[in-house]
């Protein structure tokens, strides 16, 4: 095995913290999509409600 | 800043499966195809992340700093939201080349870490940028926090070429460059087999940079036109 266990624990860290970050910034994307179609909608209720 | 037109959501689609193929190409390539290093055996397999996480750390933090000048010189908030968006990727891929580094310092060095000038600086880097997104968070007038990151965002960046150049100035324990070397072109330093699983991984690196600052550029767009809408709402 010799020093595959230090190439196999590199490889692990970085592609898992590269998976995790991608993870978050996803849900982060999400999470403004969302709120940003909430004030969308809720705008157009107001505007309907002015008319 | 209506709905994201379909043609920019299908080019960050395509961009997500060309890193994705060369992201499984590369990791094919640098752990069976690639011989082992006749010194270093396996371990210097780590080569093949070490080496293009620096190097698009580095290139995070030129757009860092293209992003700060442009953001002090025409207080726009889009180049503001690209220094932003690039110094958050450029904090991850740099704390992941210290950890790749201190893994391969374990087999060949015998130690996780030294004082070494290039780590040092490297840490320093790396604390520089936390502090950049630190001070992102902390400072609440939006513009103050954007001026001062970007002065920030621009000595930071002055760190790169004291790094790249401390294996010349200092006697160090880590190795000169081998790529990017001003009096040898890589494939005079570098077997043809190494440099090629080499290529692939800084290709597929370079992709997904691309990719997540895509991303993180859009998370942007859209924190500043919901804090927009609330503030006219609350107007």
């Amino acid at each position: 095995m010799g020093s595959w266990r230090y190439v196999f624990l590199a490889y692990g860290i970085v592609w898992g913290a590269i998976v995790l970050y991608f993870i978050t910034l996803k849900r982060r994307l999400h999470r403004a999509e969302r709120e940003l179609a909430q004030l969308r909608a809720g705008e157009e209720i107001r505007i309907d409600g002015q008319n | 800043m209506e709905n994201m037109a379909p043609p920019r959501r299908r080019r960050r689609g395509i961009l997500a499966g060309l890193t994705l193929i060369f992201i499984v190409i590369g990791l094919y390539w640098g752990l069976i195809v690639a011989p082992p290093d006749a010194y270093q055996g396996e371990a210097q397999r780590i080569m093949y992340l070490h080496i293009p996480s620096i190097l698009t750390a580095y290139l995070s933090f030129f757009l860092v700093f293209v992003g700060s000048c442009l953001y002090l010189w025409k207080r726009e908030k889009r180049d503001d939201n690209l220094a932003h968006s690039a110094a958050e990727i450029g904090v991850v891929l740099t704390a992941l080349t210290i950890v790749e580094g201190a893994i391969w310092g374990r087999p060949t060095w015998g130690v996780w870490w030294t004082w070494d000038a290039r780590l040092t600086l490297t840490a320093v880097l790396l604390l520089i940028f936390i502090g950049y997104l630190m001070l992102r968070s902390l400072v609440e007038e939006e513009s103050r926090a954007a001026s001062s990151a970007a002065i920030l965002g621009i000595i930071g960046f002055l760190d790169i070429p004291l790094i790249h150049m401390s294996v010349y100035w200092w006697r160090t324990l880590h190795q000169p460059p081998s790529i990017l070397r001003p009096d040898k072109a890589p494939w005079e330093t570098i077997h043809p087999a190494l440099l090629t699983a080499l290529a692939i991984n800084f290709v597929a690196f370079l992709l997904l940079f691309f990719y997540l600052l895509s991303l993180r550029l859009r998370v942007g767009e859209l924190t500043e036109e919901i804090k927009t809408r609330r503030m006219n709402r609350g107007a």
